[in-house]
């Protein structure tokens, strides 16, 4: 079981690298008033080959030398905990589209732990992959992308570990400053 | 050619591509090493992020601008996760398991940064890794 939600996200933007996405969009939303809670991971990669029942199935993996495959089904099962559910499908983008809802002060939601450090991780150690990250509460929203972060830089500081250091402390004050549930 | 090394799905040609495009840009790229932290749903759950950003970390400290520290998802040995796979050029690569981000600092000093590999942490050497 992954005990962070932000840990699920990471799992779903590494089925995101694998599936060659040069695009990944992830988008938190949290509505107070409906005491609700979305997280969407979506990209551009060569999306879902199988229907999505088969999908979350946890026997069904895309690796020939596994007999499992527990990310999804294991996603589904936290946001459903929550009275929430999990669709799949294909993203605007052009790939795969993973969208969760569960239930935002639910007492079996799990944290949404450390975002900021889950995704600087994965804009460090993937450089040549935009990465976009937008948190919404209510209607407020702040956006955080790594293409932007990067131009921001003085241009001999454009290396993995400054934007990835750039890229978490602007989650972060997106996070604090939007006052987002974690 | 074995039975293992044949190319049989789409997903074992993807793979192939990226293992082949890594070794190309390492050499091309200017990179002396790669750490390559497996961030399956398997590696997640057991601490590989903390075990990534202990190697950041010492990335970072280092000050080395030709090591490159990346990702990958599963390579089925699950039961040893947290793992990674080091790479120097034109060296064996050394596949280390059951990580912390203890044993991983200690790995990036040992093996990447002075070149002697850490026995008590390897699962495998050479292309099982």
């Amino acid at each position: 079981m992954m005990r962070d939600l932000s840990l699920h996200v990471l799992d779903l933007i590494e089925n995101s690298i694998r599936a060659g996405a040069t695009r990944i969009w992830i988008t938190l939303q949290e509505h107070p008033a409906l005491d609700r809670m979305e997280i969407v991971v979506e990209d551009n990669g060569c999306g879902f080959e199988v229907s999505p029942e088969r999908a979350e199935d946890p026997f069904y993996t895309t690796k020939e030398d596994k007999h499992t495959g527990l990310g999804l089904s294991l996603l589904k099962a936290a946001a459903e905990l929550t009275g929430g559910g999990m669709r799949i499908g294909e993203s605007e983008l052009g790939g795969a589209k993973v969208e969760v809802w569960m239930g935002l002060g639910h007492v079996d939601r799990n944290p949404l732990g450390d975002l900021a450090a889950a995704l600087s991780c994965m804009v460090c150690t993937h450089p040549e992959i935009e990465i976009g990250c937008k948190i919404a509460v209510g209607s407020s929203v702040r956006v955080v992308q790594s293409s932007n972060v990067k131009a921001q830089l003085p241009e001999g500081e454009r290396i993995g570990l400054a934007v990835a250091r750039r890229v978490s402390q602007e989650i972060k004050r997106a996070l604090a400053d939007l006052g987002a549930q974690q | 050619m074995s039975d293992d090394k044949k190319i049989t799905s789409v997903e074992k040609l993807r793979e192939l591509k990226s293992r082949v495009k890594r070794e190309i840009s390492l050499r091309e790229d200017g990179y002396q090493a790669c750490v390559t932290v497996h961030m399956g749903t398997c590696g997640i759950a057991s601490g590989a992020p903390e075990v990534l950003d202990a190697v950041l970390d010492e990335l970072e400290f280092s000050g080395r601008t030709d090591i490159r520290v990346t990702t990958s998802g599963c390579i089925g040995v699950c039961s040893r996760e947290p793992v990674m796979t080091v790479e120097l050029l034109d060296e064996k690569k050394v596949l280390y398991g059951d990580l912390d981000p203890d044993k991983a600092r200690q790995v990036f000093r040992d093996h990447v940064l002075e070149g002697k590999v850490v026995p008590r942490y390897v699962v495998t050497l050479g292309d099982g890794a």
